[in-house]
């Protein structure tokens, strides 16, 4: 620790500690341009001038490190008259377009120039003209001239996502920040220079002009996209949403989103969105429609008497709601029956849940079945910025794709989904076959052959168990995982984290209040629904055809129910099969505790109100108390910060019992030529967004380059026929280097219609026509 | 005036930039010396002992330099700055052009000092020929064994390759000259770290000047003794300076250090053109403070050029005389500096960009009392805020020129145009 002087006080800070923070420490502001402590300093803008006693010239603070007993002046005359002129410099280029600028209000320049700068400027030439509100690519847009060339934007894309496509062109005064070879940006993380850059140089496209300062509203969310749940801000104004913005947590998270979070906040408003009532195909008033609903619950239940209605909690709700859901059907609807919808069987207990603090320290990572930078896209700038501090960290995948890439690069081993808990469970036998429940867990796959040689899983499992700290994160596909996962965490004295990628976004909310999450049980549920002990199934948000691995057993169960409920934000594939289908109020709308992927509780602020009859659940299950006559309570406030010890949910209980052997996976069908897999991505999440729709593509399934190649797939995708048991569809398809050969992956959970009918893929054809797109 | 070249030999030796005529006079003999004769250490110490600076400018101990090396194993570098930009400075170029075997042989027994590995001269965009020169003689080098592996039968192996920038001053600068040879944008770096601890691809480097370099086999041939028996004790050995502006016989000159400026340009230079008085002289590159003509007896060594107000710099001497117009030159000057910002900080950028305008608008007798105020308090609020040295640079003419012609720059204000009729900068902006 270093202890120094910075304007009389004395502050001890870390060795290496730039003057900056150690002045943010007293709460000294020095003001800054370039510096950001996720990039690191550059000493470009020169903002942060400050006098440090035996030194001859004033220094900057970003670029030099604390000494011990070093004596720093943040203020006084030279430092005044310094700060000045590098305002001056910065201002005399700049156009002063401050009244039309949507950064006005919220920028650096102004506030520093405000609070620091001279009150007029001296400078009387042509100032240079560069582009105003070119492109970044559809959904960011530069101003050059209001930029003040700190190059956070060029370091963000380059040195932190990775992926190079800002650049600085040209030199001197004329320098411009610009894309490679002026096309547009590509990255998933693009959005993120608009909150990094600390003037109105790098804007939001659909943002622009939209808001001033003082005609919005800012409210504390996290992103409802993927179970990253990231911290933001929303922008609201009239009643829409217009913008998200990160929210930096100090000391925990830089406030990073990726394009899907931060540009798809509009599926409130989308054309898609449910505003009306529907029963029985007509649509209908919320009162109408609620009468009837109620009614079909009463009769069920008088019918058939209690436990006949079941409840499935999807979608995006919160803790609260989930609560709700599941007080009225155990109160009033005499219903116990209350499942979580899944879309991949596994369950991860709380015990063996990680943090994002374990991605910090880990020196091994390892991923199961899953690519985070599709699925969980902050994650992977989370792991990024450990390696960037970390070079050595080993990254690990196991699935039946390539899961590292060119910003994550490692090692993969190609297993067959279904193998995965083989394959791991064979390697803790090689690396460590005395260890407690090791040799239960291989009992029944000891002779399973698996596509990857001895001396490789033998390394593997060596590689798990020398981990220093070891974090995995696991996609959920292969349910047997978790019996692994809790042998592995049994087995290592050292850190052992796992952070499941899975959804719904919220279902580690949906489980603090109390519904069981596990894939058994929304499965029992609807096979009591098959067989007809449910007569009725509520789905809030739940989508049975869109999500669940079983689809037989979905379409039989929405089939013979006599009654199929589904509250939705946008019109589910269950459409068919329903009955009454309500709207349904949503994130933005809502105010409500959400529980992330690390078990992290944050509140999502209601700031908009929901749209036509989209009413909160609430609304609907006190409607449906008071029409039961039945007084079930709602002043009973649940709180789910009540049971977290602080913001995260408890990591007790969920003692592992005896190790369980690991199913042996059944052979597969030798002769299907094609194998189909599936893998989160955020853009097909199946939430519609207009603003995003320049990123959305047709061709959303993948293969292999080879294949690629031999179906005539060109370099943006294409259309090729897919036979399959039930006959040919037409399917969209671009390649990916990171797909093996002979195998089709397709997104979980896609909304287009064709990816539900793939079973028995024979095989994939050029088509004798493309169609035209 | 007859004399003893070491540097520029080619003045004595016609073609001595073939290898056959390099090999007959003794070409190549210091390196198979280095070779035999010395361990690296001894080398290292050799060049402490003989006092050698650098010549790119800032003049620091050579040998102090490659001592800085740590000893950790990696892999070094050895890069040879041939980016010769500074306006006035025009030695390195002769070297390169005219003389470049000295300059390889050199670089083959610096490498064998410090222990580099890879070696490279990083070439200036514009110099064309030199570059083409400095690649044949290499590949002459390669063929005569005296690069690659297992140089001479020594054990010790160097590649050294010819890289040629696209043409930017800021690539003097050796962090922005490593980022462009890495190639990246000729930005400058951050330093700490310095290029010893973490220089081309973060390995420990050496960067020194082409001049420098050079000198290093005259050195091993002739020994340190010799060196230090010429200039002063702190600043000893011979410097190439290049001539220009208003004398009969601009050119590079190839003296000892401690050589009077007067004796310079009178008795090398052949004087200030007929009829004309010396008005100032910058004697380092157009980096440096200018310097009246009461100091023309200032000795040219690092010390004494520092304690007249001025700078050795590069050795880059511009002659002024009464025909100049201060005001035009200081802004002919600036601009140079204007356009070579790379503009990574903030006063360097818009600093040199708003002198300029400035300067051209006094120039043409459009400026205002004010402006000269305004002029030297930019100048304050670039001096010493600056990323590198390109900001300071900008300063060191301008300065001095509002010191001691002032009066000059009044009279353009007052007189609504150039007193002395100058026309030759009438549009230094765009």
């Amino acid at each position: 620790m270093i202890r120094l002087t910075i304007d009389g006080q004395e502050v001890t800070v870390p060795e290496g500690t730039m003057i900056v923070d150690a002045a943010a420490r007293l709460g000294v502001d020095v003001p800054v341009y370039c510096y950001h402590q996720a990039l690191g300093p550059l000493g470009a803008c020169r903002m942060c001038l400050v006098q440090v006693e035996k030194m001859p010239k004033l220094v900057t603070g970003c670029t030099t490190a604390v000494t011990e007993g070093m004596v720093v002046h943040t203020k006084g005359g030279a430092v005044e008259k310094g700060r000045k002129g590098v305002l001056e410099f910065l201002l005399i280029n700049h156009p002063l377009d401050c009244p039309v600028c949507d950064k006005g209000g919220e920028c650096y320049l102004q506030d520093y120039t405000f609070e620091y700068g001279p009150g007029r400027g001296r400078f009387q030439e042509p100032k240079i003209q560069k582009v105003k509100n070119g492109p970044i690519n559809d959904l960011v847009l530069i101003d050059q001239e209001r930029c003040v060339l700190c190059q956070r934007c060029v370091r963000f894309m380059g040195d932190y996502v990775g992926e190079e496509q800002l650049l600085l062109e040209g030199r001197g005064v004329e320098t411009v920040v610009t894309t490679v070879d002026h096309q547009p940006a590509t990255s998933q993380f693009t959005g993120n220079v608009i909150d990094l850059c600390p003037v109105g140089a790098l804007l939001s496209a659909p943002y622009y002009h939209k808001g001033r300062p003082w005609n919005i509203d800012r409210h504390s969310t996290v992103c409802p996209h993927c179970p990253v749940g990231c911290s933001s801000l929303a922008t609201t104004r009239e009643s829409h949403i217009i913008r998200l913005e990160g929210r930096p947590v100090p000391d925990r998270d830089w406030g990073w989103l990726c394009d899907r979070g931060r540009f798809g906040y509009d599926f409130g408003y989308h054309a898609d969105r449910i505003a009306d009532s529907w029963v029985k195909e007509r649509a209908t008033s919320a009162a109408q429609a609620t009468r009837d609903v109620a009614e079909w619950m009463q009769q069920t239940n008088a019918q058939y008497g209690p436990g006949s209605i079941g409840f499935v909690m999807g979608g995006q709700f919160t803790a609260e709601e989930a609560h709700l859901i599941k007080k009225f059907a155990h109160d009033v609807a005499q219903s116990d029956n209350v499942a979580v919808m899944r879309n991949v069987r596994g369950y991860l207990p709380a015990a063996l849940n990680g943090t994002f603090q374990d991605l910090t320290e880990a020196d091994t990572v390892v991923f199961v079945g899953v690519d985070p930078y599709e699925a969980v896209p902050v994650v992977h700038l989370k792991l990024r910025d450990r390696l960037r501090h970390f070079s050595q960290l080993k990254v690990l995948g196991v699935g039946p794709r390539r899961l590292t890439r060119d910003t994550m690069p490692g090692r993969d081993y190609l297993v067959a989904s279904q193998d995965e808990a083989v394959f791991f469970a064979r390697a803790l036998a090689a690396a460590a076959k005395d260890g407690p429940g090791v040799q239960t867990l291989v009992d029944s796959v000891r002779d399973y052959v698996l596509p990857v040689s001895d001396a490789d899983i033998e390394a593997f499992g060596q590689a798990l168990l020398d981990a220093e700290h070891l974090s995995l994160l696991w996609d959920g596909e292969n349910a047997a995982m978790a019996e692994v996962l809790a042998v592995l965490a049994g087995l290592r004295e050292k850190p052992t984290a796992v952070l499941p990628t899975f959804g719904p976004v919220n279902w580690r909310g949906y489980e603090q209040a109390g519904i069981d999450p596990r894939y058994d049980n929304v499965e029992e549920l609807l096979n009591k629904t098959r067989t007809g002990e449910i007569r009725m199934l509520v789905l809030w948000g739940a989508d049975l055809t869109r999500d669940l691995p079983d689809r037989q057993l979905a379409e039989q169960a929405l089939a013979k129910a006599d009654y199929v409920v589904s509250a939705q934000v946008v019109p589910p594939l269950d459409m068919p099969y329903i009955d009454a289908l309500l709207p349904v109020a949503t994130w933005g709308e809502v105010e409500g505790t959400y529980v992330n992927m690390e078990g992290r509780l944050s509140i999502g602020a209601a700031g908009v109100q929901p749209p036509g009859q989209a009413r909160p659940t609430r609304t609907y299950v006190a409607n449906w108390g008071r029409l039961f006559r039945q007084d079930f309570g709602l002043d009973d406030e649940w709180d789910p910060f009540d049971s977290a010890q602080g913001d995260l949910i408890s990591r007790a209980g969920n003692n592992h019992g005896p190790a369980q052997a690991v199913p042996r996976p059944g052979t597969r069908d030798a002769s299907q030529e094609w194998t189909i897999i599936e893998g989160d991505w955020v853009m097909e999440n199946g939430m519609p967004s207009e603003i995003l729709e320049p990123r959305e593509t047709e061709f959303v399934a993948r293969v292999s380059p080879e294949d690629a190649a031999r179906l005539g797939i060109g370099e943006h995708g294409g259309y090729v026929e897919a036979q399959t048991a039930g006959g040919t569809v037409m399917i969209g398809v671009q390649a990916d280097p990171a797909i093996v050969e002979r195998t089709l992956w397709i997104p979980r959970g896609s909304r287009h219609d064709w990816a539900q009918h793939l079973e028995g893929l024979v095989k994939l054809t050029r088509p004798e026509e493309v169609p035209s797109v | 005036m007859s004399q003893k070249y070491y540097l520029l030999r080619n003045r004595e030796v016609a073609d001595i930039d073939r290898m056959d005529v390099y090999l007959a006079h003794g070409g190549y003999q210091a390196l198979k010396t280095a070779l035999t004769d010395y361990k690296p250490e001894e080398l290292v110490d050799l060049v402490k002992k003989s006092g050698l600076r650098g010549r790119g400018g800032a003049g620091f101990p050579t040998g102090m330099k490659w001592g800085f090396l740590p000893n950790d194993g990696r892999k070094r570098y050895l890069v040879v700055n041939s980016d010769e930009a500074e306006p006035g400075t025009y030695k390195d170029r002769e070297i390169i052009e005219k003389n470049p075997h000295q300059l390889v042989e050199g670089i083959i027994i610096s490498s064998y000092a410090t222990k580099a590995r890879e070696a490279y001269i990083y070439c200036r965009g514009e110099f064309l020929f030199g570059a083409e020169q400095l690649q044949r003689a290499v590949s002459e080098a390669y063929a005569e064994g005296f690069l690659g592996e297992n140089i001479l039968g020594s054990g010790f192996s160097v590649d050294l390759k010819v890289y040629r920038g696209a043409g930017a001053y800021i690539c003097g600068e050796e962090s922005a000259l490593l980022e462009s040879l890495e190639g990246r944008r000729g930005n400058p770096r951050l330093k700490p770290p310095f290029p010893a601890i973490a220089g081309l691809y973060g390995g420990p480097t050496v960067v020194n000047n082409v001049e420098t370099i050079t000198n290093v086999p005259a050195i091993v041939t002739y020994g340190a003794e010799w060196y230090t028996s010429m200039g002063t004790a702190k600043s000893p050995g011979v410097k190439i300076f290049s001539v220009s502006g208003r004398v009969s016989r601009p050119d590079n000159y190839e003296i000892p250090l401690a050589t009077p400026l007067r004796s310079l340009i009178d008795d090398y230079a052949g004087g200030v053109l007929p009829g004309h008085k010396i008005k100032a002289v910058i004697p380092g590159g157009s980096s440096v403070p200018l310097l009246l003509p009461d100091k023309l007896d200032t000795p040219l060594d690092y010390e004494s050029v520092l304690q007249a107000g001025s700078m050795l710099g590069s050795g880059g001497c511009i002659v002024l005389d009464d025909s100049v117009c201060m005001v035009g030159a200081t802004a002919r000057l600036v601009k140079f500096y204007r356009e070579e910002s790379c503009g990574k900080c903030t006063p360097c950028r818009e600093g040199t960009y708003w002198m300029t305008d400035v300067l051209d608008r006094i120039e043409r007798g459009q400026g205002t009392e004010e402006d000269l105020d305004t002029l030297m308090d930019i100048a304050d609020n670039i001096g010493g805020k600056c990323f590198c040295p390109l900001g300071d640079a900008s300063l060191g003419v301008l300065v001095s020129a509002m010191k001691f012609f002032r009066d000059e720059f009044e009279a353009h204000v007052r007189e609504h145009a150039c007193p002395m009729g100058a026309k030759l900068y009438d549009t230094v902006n765009h």
